[in-house]
């Protein structure tokens, strides 16, 4: 009646087995693999591997644009955490708290550039920052604004800010959903009681919606954090390549460039680890600066 | 009374926010709809307008004259390959890993879970390597292993929490019956999970159809071009030919799917992807 240990293991080996190898394969061998390179000098096609010790690691230090590309993605973090907390917390407080008849409607909406590809997002963008062409010169026009126009991805100052935008746009609708789901889980008692104690909405906002979704906003801004610092380069690529001037250029957009475009595959990787060293601190210092007691009444 | 007034006000000073978030979503995908029926001449004229006729040569010229034709069949092996391979994988070490007590199962676990956060732009470089070694390096088929295994964590992650919700009654009286492990995995476990499974073929789906920086660099042949190469393409081509129009047909090809697949699915998609963005 009972199955044989012999058959127990067979099928558990048929379920993990398969799916480990291919983990290992395609994910945690060049990982690590990844770090390995880091220690050789590896450039052309040829790929002949020499071994260099920590002479990228020094190469690293002494390049003058990797601590650019460094501010660059935290710019990116920090404005982005703001930006669309701000914007998602807003939005969700009134579509939950405030009965909007139409809320299902924003709801879906707002959730829409989530699902675009960042391709389709990044030349989008770009269109709309054309300086003949694009929606922002041609409002800054018809405001009245001449001197205000740019061409603003080409511009080194402005290069950098105007990739914020766009990445604010396409994220807002999952964390929207994210908050909003946290506040209908908070139970309507405690509104009734802070109003009987006299809270108006504003206070009611942040004595009791405000404490009560902080695993959420916690989540949420983690969740953004880790996925700018690992994926920024991709809007980056897509809409400036890193230029002008390396104005826009992030860790791993620098990679790319390194690794792929000139084939200096050893210093990639050396960047590589440099990007994994900062998400993994980053978290780590994040969970520390955000850990708070759970709030309960 | 008062308060009443008062209230009303304040709803509508909030709706006004609400609405320029609206327009500001929608009003550059319209527009960019708008465009792709636009001529050259037109969109120079006129860029954020109406076009005076609405013609289809753009869509024409961007199917056949910059292969996208060949770039949207790419992206569906890619998409349909990576997402069923996904699913060989994932349901079996859910199963496993969600039901079955063993020395390690939590390591294991967890190794999968954490890999949602590592940033995998280091393993890149290997990566490309060794698809040179394996013959997979521009080839689609390639990518789409490449796919499949960047989305494993995700879909374990989600699959191992819609198989904990099934009943364990069931899968007991099914080994009473003298049904194999593997009987119980397919025919019980694999039906009734199908909710999350679906879910995260979806989301693994529109990943797939919509990625660029993988296929930027596994990829190199315009013929294995994926519809997201393929764009990119045209839009550098677009700074020195100026096909605006025929720019804005290309994105349009690589939207519509998305969007024919949100409106029937629009709460399976929120839903999978606020689960997946717990993993932070």
């Amino acid at each position: 009646m009972v199955q044989s240990k012999k058959q127990k293991y067979l099928f558990l080996a048929f379920c993990l087995v398969p799916t480990f190898i291919m983990f290992s394969i395609f994910t945690l061998y060049p990982l690590f693999s990844g770090l390995y390179y880091s220690f050789f000098e590896m450039s052309g096609a040829s790929q002949a591997k020499e071994f260099v010790g920590f002479d990228n690691y020094k190469q690293l230090f002494n390049d003058e644009i990797v601590p650019a590309t460094i501010w660059h993605d935290y710019f990116l973090v920090i404005t982005k955490v703001i930006g669309i907390m701000i914007m998602a917390m807003f939005i969700a407080v009134a579509l939950t708290q405030l009965k909007i008849k139409e809320a299902p409607f924003y709801r879906i909406i707002f959730f829409f550039p989530n699902i675009m590809s960042v391709v389709v997002i990044g030349i989008l963008w770009a269109f709309i920052y054309n300086p003949d062409l694009g929606l922002v010169n041609s409002a800054l026009e018809f405001l009245g604004l001449e001197n205000w126009t740019r061409a603003w991805l080409g511009n080194e100052n402005w290069a950098l800010t105007s990739l914020v935008l766009p990445s604010i746009w396409a994220g807002i609708g999952l964390f929207m959903l994210l908050l909003m789901g946290g506040i209908a889980n908070i139970s309507k008692s405690y509104y009734e009681a802070a109003r009987i104690d006299g809270a108006n909405e504003w206070q009611q906002f942040w004595k009791v919606t405000l404490p009560l979704v902080w695993p959420q906003i916690k989540i949420s801004i983690l969740y953004i954090v880790i996925t700018t610092l690992n994926g920024s380069f991709i809007i980056v690529q897509v809409m400036t390549g890193g230029g002008p001037n390396n104005a826009t250029h992030v860790m791993g957009s620098y990679l790319y460039q390194q690794a792929f475009q000139q084939y200096n595959f050893g210093y990639g990787a050396t960047i590589g680890v440099m990007i994994l060293v900062f998400s993994l601190i980053t978290v780590l210092f994040l969970q520390l600066l955000l850990r708070r007691d759970k709030v309960e009444y | 009374m008062k308060r009443s007034v008062g209230q009303m006000i304040s709803r509508f000073g909030i709706r006004i926010p609400l609405i320029l978030w609206s327009i500001a979503v929608l009003y550059p995908i319209i527009w960019m709809f708008i465009g792709s029926f636009k001529s050259n001449a037109e969109i120079y004229a006129n860029p954020w307008g109406f076009p005076e006729t609405w013609n289809f040569q753009n869509f024409i010229t961007a199917w056949s004259e910059y292969n996208i034709d060949t770039s949207v069949f790419n992206s569906l092996i890619v998409t349909v390959v990576g997402a069923a391979l996904t699913l060989v994988l994932a349901i079996p070490t859910s199963y496993a890993l969600e039901r079955m007590r063993f020395k390690g199962s939590n390591f294991l676990f967890t190794l999968y879970v954490s890999a949602m956060m590592i940033p995998m732009v280091l393993g890149w470089i290997p990566l490309f390597f060794l698809l040179g070694q394996f013959n997979l390096l521009d080839n689609i088929f390639g990518l789409a292993i490449v796919y499949a295994i960047s989305q494993l964590p995700f879909s374990i992650f989600v699959l191992t929490s819609f198989i904990s919700t099934i009943p364990k009654s069931l899968e007991e009286s099914a080994a009473m019956d003298g049904m194999s492990p593997y009987g119980v995995l397919w025919k019980i476990i694999t039906p009734l999970s199908m909710s999350g499974i679906i879910t995260v073929t979806i989301m693994n789906a529109i990943q797939f159809w919509n990625e660029y920086f993988m296929a930027l660099i596994f990829l190199q042949s315009e013929e294995n071009y994926t519809l997201a190469l393929a764009i990119d393409f045209i839009s550098s081509e677009a700074q020195y030919t100026n096909a605006w129009g025929t720019l804005f047909a290309s994105l349009v090809f690589a939207i519509v799917p998305v969007i024919i697949l949100y409106s029937i699915f629009q709460q399976r998609i929120a839903k999978g992807m606020t689960e997946g963005a717990i993993k932070g």
